[in-house]
């Protein structure tokens, strides 16, 4: 007991420095890289508290998509001025962060021995959701509608970057071993994804974590020249960004205007429709992840 | 004390790092990535909480990997708006 | 509730299409808004006896699912979101000066729609998380519409929005820690007033705040707002700043015990009275159009703030009434006040305000339609404004002891007139009128002046509109 308490509060502890030293080093490259391994970790606390499906999804997201994304950012971004911010306004923060510290602490403390009514109602309900896995029925039957809210923030994270009209990657000369590698990777990153999804309904897995694994493959098999350029302006391409939302909303619409409720699955029809919407959405996420990182955005006005 | 208050504390201590650098760092990559430490606090507390009870709270875990796809969503958003070539707008403003 | 998602619906998938066929084409916009807005008079015809119409999504009760609620407050929000958005998509595809044609204004004016009707309805605390992730990515995107010269403040709004969505989602937590359901009225039946649930309250209101650029958080807004492309520039004051709004003033209402509520209640009110005072010297003072219009949205907002503060603190149900009729009549005028705005401004070829001098006679049409707007904002009588200032004002001066706020209501009718008489002073100043860098678009400036009208008819409206509230609640 007293051994695994000196373990989390290890990890705690140097969750903390990484965080620290990500906010504050001096070099900003360093920066990037610490906060990626801050990520890393964060799966690993994840796994420790018991949430598979988040340190999957954080990993794969979370220290993955967004490390290629921050390195990428560096690249484009010129030298970092070097600004500090005044005296007065770092002490202002440090004694208000102090005091919500303080605050904090407080009201978290008691919070550890409550418990919630919800988990029980969950599994007294699992079986007629139509999967066995009860975060995978959270997310897609008990509150299927903020799953769905969800595709469409990923959607207009996309639209938005689209707005910026920036020019296109120059993507440098592939690696030969990058290319030979990423011959291997890309297959195994389909199968990685499949295996995922397929798992999601009875265990951790699911569609955000199959997405995240195939949008990682397309982007490597992107880099190493192997893939043409992905263009929202390939309409197969848009097809599978809005399939997602599309046929969640079909299905819907569909449930309330001819048949029990809103989101509501028909009896029988849960598991078929539920693994639908997987699909549809792990399409979705994967080709969004894709284009948000290596997409052409340059577009031939039609 | 059981480790479930020690990461409760642990993510709070993340969120309120992550706001002192949002307020005091000037670079824009800096202040992205201090908005995810703090979603990465808020995560904490929320994980936290989903694993004080058995079984875990499978509720929690979900909003949590809504949370994430949210933020990572905002993240990659941010990255390209804070990194696209702008021309400062500051020498066309005065020029009007 | 079927009209209501009928309401949701209709932009939502009309999104998708023009998405799809990537087609920018305006008209179908207008059409599926025009639908959209017959769908909500439907849901506010079906809620006209008081009824509160229930839905549980995916037939799962609450705490497991999450729940949807159409009460009268709710269905005249809907047909407000439609309305405003069918009057900026006319604007926007009729307008020659509009940047927004051939741009994903169409789709992400739809997505903003359908995210605003999907809050609306929603009453859960986590779904209100999403959707405000929603509202703030939408906001951004389309502010950054307008070019790279809008990519600074764009940047600043995103990442104070993410900021405070993530202060917002703590307090969440928080809530959830302590009583285990989202639902914001099981919420109300389980909640005690207690330091760990003030404390999730202060961080549920900060976000919210940040959020709908309440003062002292509103510094964004002015930048943000001024940036976009003026037909965005409308939709964000009269609708996005609303959202957070809502939230806050359900959260409030429900779940604060009167003791709290009392306290946080003279905080809101003082806010509100330094956001009317501090919103209108800034717009007295800067030197751009645009932004001089943004900052009256702050000001503004100060009314909104207060009738909240009031609302807690003598716990008077009178001073929600008076909150939704500013934000209906701020909607309105603001939307004719930026658009009016846009037009001059792209005729005239600059944005300062110097540049409006003698626009009373080359552009007679927009300057009525902002000075019309202007006077809806001051609350001169009849229009939206005066009425929802009367609704506030008369409890405050019946007693005595409430004459001080009164006070602050007077200042801040003083600093809108400010504002608005600067801007019309210039344009009546026909000594060495600027002259119009393009022609004129008088089919333009007259849709700028169609929502400054429809908030004068509202004084019309709004008795029956004051005496439904009051019988059936909001």
């Amino acid at each position: 007991m007293n051994a695994e308490l000196l373990f989390d509060a290890a990890l705690i502890l140097l969750l903390l420095a990484l965080a620290a030293a990500t906010l504050h080093t001096r070099k900003l490259y360093t920066a990037i890289v610490l906060f990626i391994v801050f990520g890393l970790m964060l799966a690993l606390t994840w796994a420790r508290l018991g949430a598979v499906d988040l340190a999957l999804a954080e990993a794969a997201i979370g220290a993955g998509l967004i490390g290629v994304m921050l390195l990428a950012a560096f690249g484009r971004s010129g030298p970092e001025a070097a600004t500090r911010a005044p005296p007065a306004v770092l002490a202002a923060s440090v004694l208000l962060c102090s005091l919500l510290l303080v605050l904090f602490a407080q009201g978290v403390w008691p919070l550890a021995n409550n418990s919630a009514p919800v988990p029980e109602l969950v599994n007294s309900h699992l079986a007629a959701s139509g999967v066995s896995h009860p975060v995978t029925a959270v997310l897609l039957n008990f509150r299927a509608w903020d799953t769905l809210l969800e595709l469409v923030v990923l959607l207009l994270a996309l639209l938005g970057v689209r707005q910026l009209h920036s020019p296109n990657m120059n993507l440098p000369a592939a690696w030969p071993l990058l290319q030979a590698w990423s011959r291997l990777l890309a297959p195994l990153s389909i199968v990685i994804g499949g295996y995922l999804l397929w798992r999601g309904s009875h265990a951790p897995g699911g569609a955000f974590q199959a997405g995240a694994v195939l949008a990682a493959g397309a982007i490597v098999l992107r880099l190493a020249g192997l893939l043409p350029p992905l263009r929202w302006n390939w309409w197969p391409m848009r097809a599978c960004v809005l399939g997602g939302v599309a046929l969640f909303m079909t299905i819907a619409a569909a449930g309330y205007w001819l048949g029990s409720g809103w989101l509501d699955y028909p009896p029988g029809l849960g598991k078929t429709l539920i693994t639908l919407i997987e699909i549809a959405a792990t399409v979705s996420i994967a080709v969004s992840l894709s284009l948000l990182v290596v997409g052409d955005t340059r577009e031939i006005t039609p | 004390m059981s480790h479930i208050s020690l990461y409760l504390l642990g993510g709070v201590a993340l969120w309120v790092l992550g706001l002192h650098a949002l307020m005091t760092q000037r670079n824009a990559l800096r202040r992205i990535m201090a908005v995810n430490v703090m979603g990465s606090g808020t995560f904490m507390v929320m994980v936290a909480l989903a694993a004080r009870m058995t079984p875990i709270d499978p509720v929690l875990q979900a909003l949590v990997v809504t949370g994430l796809v949210v933020a990572a969503s905002a993240t990659a958003f941010a990255l390209r708006l804070a990194t696209t070539e702008s021309p400062v707008a500051d020498v066309d403003r005065e020029r009007e | 509730m079927s009209a209501a998602l009928l309401s949701l619906t209709i932009p939502l998938a009309t999104a998708m299409l023009l998405l799809l066929f990537r087609t920018r084409a305006g008209t179908v916009v207008i059409v599926a808004n025009t639908a959209s807005l017959v769908a909500a008079m439907l849901a506010l015809d079906a809620v006209m006896t008081g009824a509160r119409e229930q839905l549980s999504l995916g037939n799962w009760d609450a705490p497991l699912g999450i729940r949807f609620e159409l009460g009268p407050l709710t269905a005249v929000l809907l047909v407000f979101t439609a309305l405003i958005h069918l009057l900026v998509t006319i604007y926007a595809q009729a307008s020659r000066h509009s940047k927004t044609r051939d741009t994903d204004f169409w789709p992400l004016s739809c997505l903003l729609h359908a995210s605003l009707a999907a809050l609306w309805l929603s009453r859960d605390l986590f779904n209100w998380y999403i959707t405000l992730e929603l509202l703030g990515l939408t906001a951004v995107a389309m502010i950054i519409i307008s070019g790279p010269r809008s990519h600074l403040p764009a940047l600043r709004y995103l990442l104070l929005s993410l900021a405070a969505s993530l202060c917002y989602l703590l307090g969440v937590a928080f809530l959830y820690g302590r009583y285990g359901v989202l639902d914001i009225r099981m919420l109300a039946e389980v909640v005690v007033d207690d330091p760990g649930t003030r404390l999730a309250m202060l961080l549920l209101t900060l976000g919210l705040m940040l959020k709908a650029a309440l003062w002292p958080l509103h510094q964004w807004l002015p930048a943000a707002h001024a940036a976009a492309p003026t037909a965005v520039s409308a939709l964000l004051s009269a609708l996005v700043v609303k959202g957070p709004l809502f939230i806050l003033w359900m959260v409030w209402s429900t779940l604060a015990e009167p003791g709290f509520a009392r306290q946080a209640g003279v905080l809101f009110a003082f806010a509100g009275i330094a956001a009317l005072v501090s919103g209108g010297w800034a717009a007295l003072r800067t030197p751009w159009l645009k932004v001089l219009v943004a900052y009256s949205t702050v000001a503004q907002l100060g009314y909104a703030l207060l009738a909240l503060g009031l609302l807690l603190y003598w716990q008077d149900p009178e001073m929600s009434i008076a909150l939704w009729l500013f934000v209906l009549a701020h909607g309105l005028a603001k939307v004719s006040m930026f658009l009016g705005a846009g037009e001059m401004q792209a005729t005239l070829g600059s944005r300062r305000v110097s540049a409006l001098k003698g626009a009373s006679q080359t552009m007679p049409l927009a300057m009525f339609a902002f000075a019309v707007a202007g006077g809806s904002l001051i609350g001169l009588p009849p229009s939206g404004g005066f009425i929802a200032k009367w609704v506030l004002l008369q409890p405050l001066l019946v007693e005595p002891s409430h004459w001080p706020w009164a006070l602050g209501v007077l200042l801040g009718t003083l600093a809108s007139a400010g504002y608005v008489f600067r801007v019309v002073t210039i344009a009546f100043n026909r000594a060495d009128p600027s002259s119009p860098g393009h022609d004129p678009d008088t089919a333009a400036q007259w849709l700028a002046m169609l929502p400054a009208l429809i908030v004068w008819a509202m004084a019309l409206l709004s008795e029956p509109l004051i005496l439904w509230f009051q019988e059936v609640g909001l």
